[in-house]
């Protein structure tokens, strides 16, 4: 199944704070220092947003919860990419999408 | 015993030969040959000492030929024979004998069997020196003028650059007007400069300049004589006074020292269909980038403004068939071009609205473009990486395609992707986010169509330039000489090549000037004496070896009332496909005598007695 590609997805996001991921070149130095071990923040999760694969998204929710924002892959970043801030944005979203808040 | 004096130094070449060749035999298999004066062996002769002590030998020991057994003749020919020279010796009475790559390093396994091979070489190279004879270069007179073909802008800072130190300049240019590519086109990588004021300035340079003489609408036809003194017949169609349509052509003759091939490049061709293209909105990259240019806002097209960008790259690159190299300019001329489009800022369109389908959210108004790169691997080498990093900190998003599973093309649906009026989608595969198929609404696909080599088959035959696979025309080396071709005198540069940006074009137009300047302005150039000569009492002239030359040196002359055969020094390459034709046996190759030949031979296969010392 195809996912039609939705650039609103990143705006919605970033309402509260702005959402910005685009300088990632998914060299995956944040995945390898990720202490949580979790895969699939924060690259591919940013790129569901950036593409405005929603679905995809919600079905990672508890990976979005799971991050201790411990900022290790955020200094470890060669882009200069606010992953923690990003994360944030994306708990803010999933708050009032998923739990109503 | 011819009574010669022959040195013979057998190189260890620090174990790459001695490991694998017993060097102490093979001298001791040698040393005892006629002629023979002194043999030895040396860790490194290619070493300044090792060169100090056989330039002492040749004073000391008076010897009159050398031999040195080591490497390749590629790498060291020319290194002994300045150190003959400096000795004071002939430098064509030296010999090369190579027992390294072929001898100790295709026998490895075989030390005893290598040390007789490389004894039997040896011997081959002493009997091929004992009938040596001190021979002088080839001195040939230069013409101190220059032709150019091709107006672009590698041609015309070529032509600008030889002109400025006194070389006077015919510019050969087959269209009507001279700027080429970078002519039509406005903001350009690397510093963003405007391609046509800059070609304007160029262009206005060149036409002042007393030592330019531009010919446009006209092309090479034929070159005759001999390097150094070339005369190129420039054919120039000119409209006629009478009628406008009908044109006639003129053919003017030059005389030229060297010709500098600047013929450029065509824009990959794209095929009806290829990813989509001949369906509105889909557009190759020179194509895109004529509409960027003409925009003054932000961009529209078809009177609609654009809010979705995607662009294909490498279509007509790296193909598994086909062109399979990479065209180098194309991954930052699009970034470059996107980069533009943002910076022509907002569409005027409004707030999007929702679609019933939820598909498209409301953004806010007035960003410019949505743009997406597909792409198989990003190439924006260099300082270039730069606007590939801006790119991205600028919003754009990379999607990383497989292989052989390329994005597909198709018009929307009538109602449009998401309900809101996009032309187009993309159908793609995203590597980076797992393989996941996306379909990307677009007003616009760009597909990033590369370089391929201008047909140019008569030029190709009039000045036989060697033509590589790819169809690009093919340097000498590409790291040592990068602009000069088989061709003595006949130089390329530019993207008729192999695919180059404008800056690289340019820095290649000035090294050809160089190269040629550097020939030009001695007045005099050096050719190798190892060519064909004609015996002109043997020879009953027949043509066989005109037949057989691939450069056309043999012609023919009178000589005491008889026809014979003269083979022009400064044409010949010294190749010896006429040698064996010659049914009266007339031709010799100096330096390379039937006699020597046969001397080697007899060398190799005589008896021998490997005993160590």
């Amino acid at each position: 199944m195809s996912t039609l590609v939705d650039p609103g997805l990143a705006a919605a996001v970033g309402t509260h704070e702005e959402f910005d991921a685009a300088a990632c070149m998914n060299c995956g130095v944040c995945t390898a220092v990720c202490p949580m071990g979790i895969e699939v923040l924060p690259r591919r999760l940013f790129r569901y947003v950036l593409l405005g694969m929603e679905e995809q998204v919600l079905q990672e929710t508890e990976s979005v919860y799971s991050c201790l924002l411990c900022k290790m892959c955020e200094v470890n970043c060669p882009a200069g990419v606010h992953i923690a801030e990003n994360v944030r944005s994306l708990r803010h979203h999933l708050n009032r999408k998923v739990f109503g808040l | 015993m011819s009574g010669r004096r022959i040195g013979v130094y057998v190189c260890q070449c620090g174990g790459n030969i001695s490991d694998h060749v017993s060097v102490e035999d093979v001298v001791a298999a040698v040393q005892e040959e006629p002629d023979v004066v002194v043999a030895r062996t040396a860790m490194f002769t290619c070493s300044d000492a090792t060169q100090q002590e056989i330039i002492k030998d040749i004073e000391e020991q008076k010897l009159d030929g050398i031999v040195v057994a080591s490497c390749s003749p590629k790498l060291h020919t020319f290194t002994f024979r300045e150190m003959s020279k400096r000795a004071g010796l002939n430098p064509y009475e030296y010999t090369q004998v190579n027992i390294r790559e072929q001898c100790s390093w295709t026998h490895t396994d075989d030390k005893a069997g290598a040390t007789e091979k490389a004894a039997r070489l040896v011997r081959a190279g002493i009997a091929r020196t004992r009938l040596t004879e001190p021979l002088e270069p080839i001195v040939v007179q230069t013409v101190p003028r220059v032709v150019v073909i091709g107006g672009g802008i590698a041609g015309l800072r070529a032509a600008l650059g030889s002109a400025e130190i006194g070389l006077p300049v015919f510019l050969v240019e087959k269209g009507a007007r001279l700027g080429g590519w970078v002519g039509e086109f406005d903001g350009m990588y690397p510093h963003g400069k405007n391609g046509r004021q800059l070609m304007n300035a160029l262009v206005a340079r060149v036409r002042r300049h007393p030592g330019i003489k531009v010919f446009l609408n006209a092309e090479v036809v034929e070159k005759s004589g001999s390097f150094g003194n070339y005369e190129v017949a420039i054919r120039v169609k000119r409209d006629s006074a009478e009628t406008q349509a009908e044109t006639v052509a003129e053919t003017v003759r030059v005389q030229a020292g060297s010709v500098i091939v600047a013929t450029g490049f065509d824009a990959y061709p794209v095929s009806d269909g290829e990813f989509g293209y001949g369906l509105e909105g889909v557009l190759t990259l020179p194509e895109f980038k004529r509409l960027v240019d003409a925009a003054a806002g932000p961009l529209e097209f078809d009177g609609r403004p654009v809010r979705s960008i995607v662009y294909i790259y490498c279509v007509g690159s790296r193909q598994p068939e086909g062109n399979q190299y990479c065209s180098r300019y194309c991954c930052t001329a699009a970034v470059h071009a996107s980069l533009l489009v943002t910076a022509r800022g907002a569409q005027s369109g409004g707030e999007e609205g929702r679609a019933a389908g939820g598909a498209v959210r409301p953004r806010a108004a007035g960003g410019p473009p949505r743009q997406y790169h597909l792409y198989r691997d990003i190439r924006s080498y260099g300082k270039y990486e730069l606007l590939y990093n801006e790119s991205r900190e600028k919003g754009a998003l990379y999607l990383r395609f497989p292989d052989d599973d390329p994005p597909v093309v198709e018009r929307a649906a009538a109602a449009g992707a998401g309900g809101s009026g996009y032309r187009l989608t993309v159908t793609t595969r995203d590597l980076l986010t797992g393989g996941e198929e996306l379909t990307i609404p677009a007003d616009l696909v760009v597909l990033v169509t590369g370089m391929v080599p201008r047909e140019n088959d008569e030029l190709v035959k009039v000045l036989k330039l060697p033509v590589g696979n790819d169809g690009f025309f093919n340097e000498i080396h590409p790291k040592l000489r990068p602009v000069e071709t088989v061709v003595d005198g006949v130089f390329i540069c530019g993207a008729c090549q192999s695919p180059k940006n404008s800056a690289e074009a340019v820095t290649s137009g000035l090294a050809a000037v160089t190269q040629s300047a550097a020939m030009l302005k001695r007045g005099f150039a050096e050719l190798d004496p190892l060519i064909a000569v004609v015996d002109a009492e043997k020879c009953e002239w027949c043509g066989a070896c005109l037949a057989a030359c691939p450069y056309e040196a043999p012609r023919q002359v009178e000589v005491d009332g008889k026809a014979v055969a003269f083979i022009d020094k400064a044409t010949c390459k010294g190749c010896g496909g006429c040698v064996p034709v010659c049914p009266t046996d007339a031709i010799d190759l100096q330096g390379y005598t039937d006699a020597q030949i046969r001397a080697m031979i007899a060398g190799l296969l005589q008896e021998l007695t490997l005993c160590r010392a």
